[in-house]
């Protein structure tokens, strides 16, 4: 940036060759210049010009509140989903470069990846571990963003992008399932298909399927045919490969930029006072005097959250925020590359659409509602889930209270509240399961029972209804929107919990329940 | 912010470090590269490198040989572990025709489970010790094997003829010259690939006239034609393969191909094509009743014990097998794993199979009969009855052998009986000459010869009305209102009424056939009366108002 670069030398013409190695010369540092037009990020302007001046990283504020850099305020969640979802990406590229969606060759193919391509085995398992990871990191993220009461005004909004992206993570997971066309991934998407066909249940009783058959269309839309065949492989690898990871991608966009636009992380309204003074030199934040007019502001009418407050506890997002982002970058890279290591992902025999697995389960994430749909397809698969995304929708919208905002269990109740909420949601769901699993349910007892009662009285049913209960009490004894809310969802994911890890570990054949699968009968 | 920078270091030194450890064991910590290490070349240590035989042509990369590394191409004299050895000399080259062409597993893979295929739910694992020979059958077809009777007299021949004396056959047998060294005989255990000169017995046999002391004086003599012809063809089936030629035997003497057609060969069309039956993917099979590890080898066993018990819905009736019959014919059924082989390494006896109508079985009649028809009617024609499944007729008694004609005969075997089991042998490939085998067969096991037939095939004239009431009184109950067979045969079959005389007709209602349900009306039972000649004659006349004329 010095001046002889800026002043061309019209005046000698005849040195045009010296001219042009100088030029040359310095084609590295103009490349470095017109890239990174605000040179080393060291005051505090330039560091604000290194975020917005980058297309990447001006998705993020430049300034960057300390609450939201403490590790108890996220633990990183979000970031260790992003940070999950690259991981995906990268594997998940390089697979493509072998993996063949056509069911006669589909299952080879992974056989390769395993036996024979040079570190294909290691790049599938991390590629599996990274998206498990990221459909954990998605929930507790969830749930952290909930129980900090983040969904508040302003960001009810990006509370439901956040739902979005939960629901396309588990769409990316499952359809991945199915990709590698072995007898796992096949009656694991069988049994999908069968939840998505579970409104049938209903029309069955009603004897109107055969004319009004919504179950039947969700199946066919999902499958592109009436089973599990090429169709919905190469369905589900064009859904995994394209069309989910684009709308993640969009859906990420908007979430992040969202919290830019919101004003950051949700924080207490004391939250500079509560972090105290920084322990390093800030600089100020305007050493120069600024040199542009913003006419643009004009054109803008009402307010965002960042208006009219000043960077009061606030640090440059440039280095201090982009180094807490790349450390959990890095630490969820390593904790995807040590179960890579030591732990394969599963493959199973060529799928065969003749030999049933039995038990047939689902991906981990959806046990807990296979284990509902046990009971009853359409209120398990269909029914609970939805009144549960509708009402984890609804939260940001009824709950309008101040209190609580950006702390932990924050609101009426608190810890305390979650705490014995947590014992009653555990308690209600083993309760309810051990009470099944020992007597039964209305169909042991009553044979010819019709299908219409335990489809709105079945386990499932009562367990979300005695959770409802202990909520509307909670809202009546704290007065308190919040106080319900936080009691539902610890119940719900406390259920989910014991319904998953029950799914999981304690059901064998036939969907009975086995303390251990070595009791399993030998067919 | 410190620990924000130390948390990244060491992350980043974290996953740094994985990816080394990953790095290293991918490229330092193999099995392979270990047992090289362990292995010394005659000139220093073993160069450590991944090994394979690849062969294009045969779509083989093998890396087998990385650690089997005595068996590397271009390696000699490798000391070292004991899979360093070298490879037990046989006719295919390893370093050029490779591993799993015949040993089966994962070529490509680099580990000892995954390469061996013992991973759970590789579909092709390698082939066991015990079944090395199944895997000949990738490329070779024996041609012209007997039956196990058959085979086993003409070993026991060639034993009597005591021409291990001089010659070695899969490596038995044979003497060392005590002078000149070598063998005094050439070995023969590959003769049935390379073939051997037609007038042996000749020069043999010139050699012992000559000779005055010595081997040929004392371990030569004249031997008869017949013995000759008998070690000949027992010659033809040494093809370095003894226990795959018995196990072929075996199949050759149950009857299987009265049903089954191996790669559109001749066969039956009841059961399924087993060409390729040795490469079933164990993964697709169901092993819930069968003992031991879930190979396809045990699903084969337990599948000659109980067909049905392992594959729903199966026709295949339980045979009964001993535990040698059902361990050679797993053996044999793994052999079926018949690949597509390129043309310059098509072995001359699929060729032969392919392009010169060259035969798995010998076309004697007994062996015709093993092999084809004594599944359904019995080892000696006695009839079967399966749990499920009508009587099969008994056809090997001499009150049936004796009534019949040839053409009977020839025309029920060449026609079939439709509607029933009975296959048109004539449309599955059985020549004309191949029925005359047969009914030599048939004849030699009655003790009656046949009769000489001197009544003309159509002679009964009575009233097929009064023959109605008689069958519906004393016939139907077994083969049906209108003769379409319930647990008795069909009568109303063309093929039947039109090569079955009124003699036979006639003599089979008199007499009763033995070693079927079918008694002789001649005689009064507990239950039926006896019938007079003339109603006999009019039952056969009513049995004749089935057969359609032609126009």
């Amino acid at each position: 940036m010095n001046q002889a670069d800026q002043q061309p030398t019209h005046s000698q013409p005849t040195d045009a060759l010296s001219e042009f190695w100088k030029n040359l010369k310095a084609a590295p540092r103009l490349l470095k210049e017109t890239a990174f037009r605000t040179g080393k990020p060291t005051t505090d302007r330039s560091r604000s010009s290194f975020v917005f001046g980058n297309v990447f990283l001006h998705l993020h504020s430049v300034r960057t509140h300390r609450w939201s850099l403490r590790w108890s305020t996220t633990m990183g969640l979000g970031i260790a989903s992003t940070s999950a979802f690259l991981i995906t990406l990268v594997t998940g590229i390089l697979l493509m470069f072998y993996y063949k969606p056509y069911t006669d060759v589909a299952y080879q193919s992974i056989k390769d990846l395993h036996f024979v391509v040079p570190t294909g085995r290691f790049i599938r398992n991390i590629h599996r571990w990274a998206a498990n990871v990221m459909v954990i990191c998605v929930m507790l993220h969830m749930a952290r963003a909930f129980y900090t009461a983040a969904y508040r005004k302003p960001r009810e909004f990006n509370w439901l992008i956040g739902m979005g992206l939960f629901v396309t993570t588990l769409g990316l997971s499952f359809t991945g399932y199915l990709l590698p066309w072995d007898q796992l991934a096949y009656w694991a998407i069988t049994i999908g298909a069968n939840i998505a066909q579970s409104p049938r249940e209903l029309t069955d009783i009603h004897n109107i399927t055969t004319w009004f058959d919504p179950g039947g269309l969700n199946r066919l839309i999902l499958l592109g045919s009436d089973k599990v065949g090429p169709e919905a492989l190469i369905r589900f690898y064009l859904l995994h490969i394209m069309i989910l990871p684009l709308v993640l991608v969009a859906l990420m966009a908007v979430h992040f930029w969202r919290i830019r636009k919101d004003g950051g992380l949700a924080r207490p309204a004391d939250a500079t006072e509560r972090v105290g003074e920084t322990l390093e030199p800030v600089q100020p934040v305007f050493t120069e005097k600024p040199t542009k007019t913003y006419h643009l502001a004009a054109l803008v009418k009402g307010r965002t959250p960042a208006v009219g407050n000043g960077p009061e506890g606030t640090v440059p997002s440039m280095p201090h925020l982009f180094y807490v982002e790349l450390s959990v970058l890095m630490v969820t890279t390593l904790i995807c590359l040590g179960l890579a290591l030591v732990l394969d992902a599963p493959l199973k025999e060529l799928a065969n659409p003749s030999v049933p697995e039995n038990p047939a389960k689902a991906p981990w994430y959806f046990l807990g509602l296979q284990e509902m749909v046990a009971f009853s397809a359409f209120m398990g698969g269909i029914g609970i889930p939805t009144v549960v995304l509708f009402g984890l929708g609804l939260i940001p919208f009824l709950d309008r209270e101040k209190a609580g905002t950006g702390e932990w269990f924050g609101g009426p109740g608190g810890w305390p509240l979650v705490k014995r909420s947590i014992w009653i949601g555990l308690g209600a769901a083993l309760l309810v399961e051990a009470f099944v699993i020992r007597f039964g349910w209305l169909r042991e007892w009553f044979p010819g029972i019709p299908q219409l009662i335990i489809t709105f009285v079945n386990p499932g049913t009562v367990l979300t209804l005695l959770y409802a209960a202990y909520s509307v009490w909670l809202v009546r004894k704290w007065n308190s929107t919040r106080a319900g809310a936080l009691g539902l969802f610890t119940c719900f994911l406390c259920g989910f919990l014991v319904l998953t890890i029950i799914g999981t570990y304690f059901r064998g054949p036939n969907w009975e329940f086995f303390w251990s699968p070595a009791d399993w009968p030998k067919h | 912010m410190n620990k924000t920078k130390h948390l990244l270091l060491w992350s980043s030194v974290g996953v740094w470090l994985l990816l080394v450890v990953a790095a290293v064991q991918e490229n330092y910590w193999r099995e392979w590269r270990q047992v090289q290490a362990s292995a010394t070349a005659p000139d220093g240590p073993l160069e450590i490198r991944l090994r394979q035989v690849v062969n294009p042509t045969l779509n083989i990369s093998d890396r087998c040989v990385s650690c089997h590394v005595g068996m590397a191409p271009g390696e000699s004299g490798i000391s070292g572990p004991r899979l360093a050895v070298v490879h037990k000399p046989v006719v295919h080259d390893p370093a050029e025709m490779g591993c799993t062409t015949c040993h089966g597993g994962q070529g490509a893979a680099t580990d000892k489970d995954d390469a061996h295929g013992d991973v759970h739910f590789w579909p092709e694992p390698m082939l066991a010790k015990n079944h090395l020979y199944a895997g000949c059958g990738s490329c070779h077809t024996t041609l012209n094997i007997p039956n196990a009777a058959v085979f086993e007299h003409s070993r026991s021949t060639f034993e009597r003829l005591d021409c291990l004396a001089c010659h070695r056959v899969d490596g038995r047998g044979g003497t060392l010259r005590p002078d000149k060294g070598g063998m005094e005989g050439p070995d023969l255990s590959r003769v049935g690939m390379t073939g051997f000169k037609a007038d042996w017995y000749p020069q043999h046999l010139a050699k012992h006239n000559e000779a005055q002391t010595g081997v040929w004086k004392t371990s030569f003599g004249p031997i008869s034609e017949a013995d000759q012809k008998t070690a000949e063809a027992f010659l033809s089936t040494r093809v370095a393969a003894p226990r795959l030629v018995e196990a072929k035997a075996q199949f050759h003497s149950l009857g299987c191909m009265g049903c089954h057609k191996i790669g559109g060969g001749m066969g039956g069309d009841a059961g399924v094509d087993l060409a390729r039956s040795g490469l079933k993917d164990p993964g697709q099979l169901n092993f819930a009743q069968v003992p031991g590890a879930p190979t396809l080898s045990n699903w084969l066993a337990e599948h000659f014990r109980s067909p049905a018990g392992l594959v729903a819905g199966s026709q295949m009736p339980m045979l009964g097998l001993s535990e040698n019959q059902i361990e050679l014919l797993t053996l044999y059924v793994l052999s079926l794993r018949r690949r597509d082989v390129p043309g310059s390494y098509l072995p001359k006896d699929r060729v032969s199979a392919m392009r010169f109508n060259g035969r798995e079985f010998s076309s004697d009649g007994a062996t015709l009969f093993s092999a084809l028809c004594s599944g359904c009617h019995g080892a000696t024609g006695q009839g079967m009855r399966y749990p499920g499944l009508p009587p099969f007729p008994a056809i090997g008694k001499s009150d049936f052998l004796s009534l019949v004609s040839d053409e009977f005969l020839t025309e029920t075997i060449t026609k079939g009986r439709p509607g029933r089991k009975m296959p048109k042998w004539g449309e599955l490939g059985l020549k004309p000459e191949d029925v005359a085998a047969l009914i030599g067969y048939l004849r030699q096991l009655s003790v009656t010869p046949a009769k000489v037939e001197t009544t003309p095939a159509r002679w009964v004239k009575a009233d097929p009305n009064w023959g109605r009431q008689l069958f519906a009184a004393s016939c139907a109950g077994c083969h049906g209102t209108k003769g379409e067979g319930i647990e008795g045969p069909a009568l109303n079959n063309q093929v039947f009424l039109r090569s079955a005389t009124d003699s036979l007709l006639t003599e089979t209602i008199k007499n009763g056939r033995q070693g079927t349900a079918m008694r002789g009306f001649s005689q009064p039972s507990s239950v039926f009366p006896a019938l007079t000649p003339a109603e006999i004659e009019a039952v056969t006349a009513f049995i004749r108002t089935w057969e359609e004329k032609k126009p």
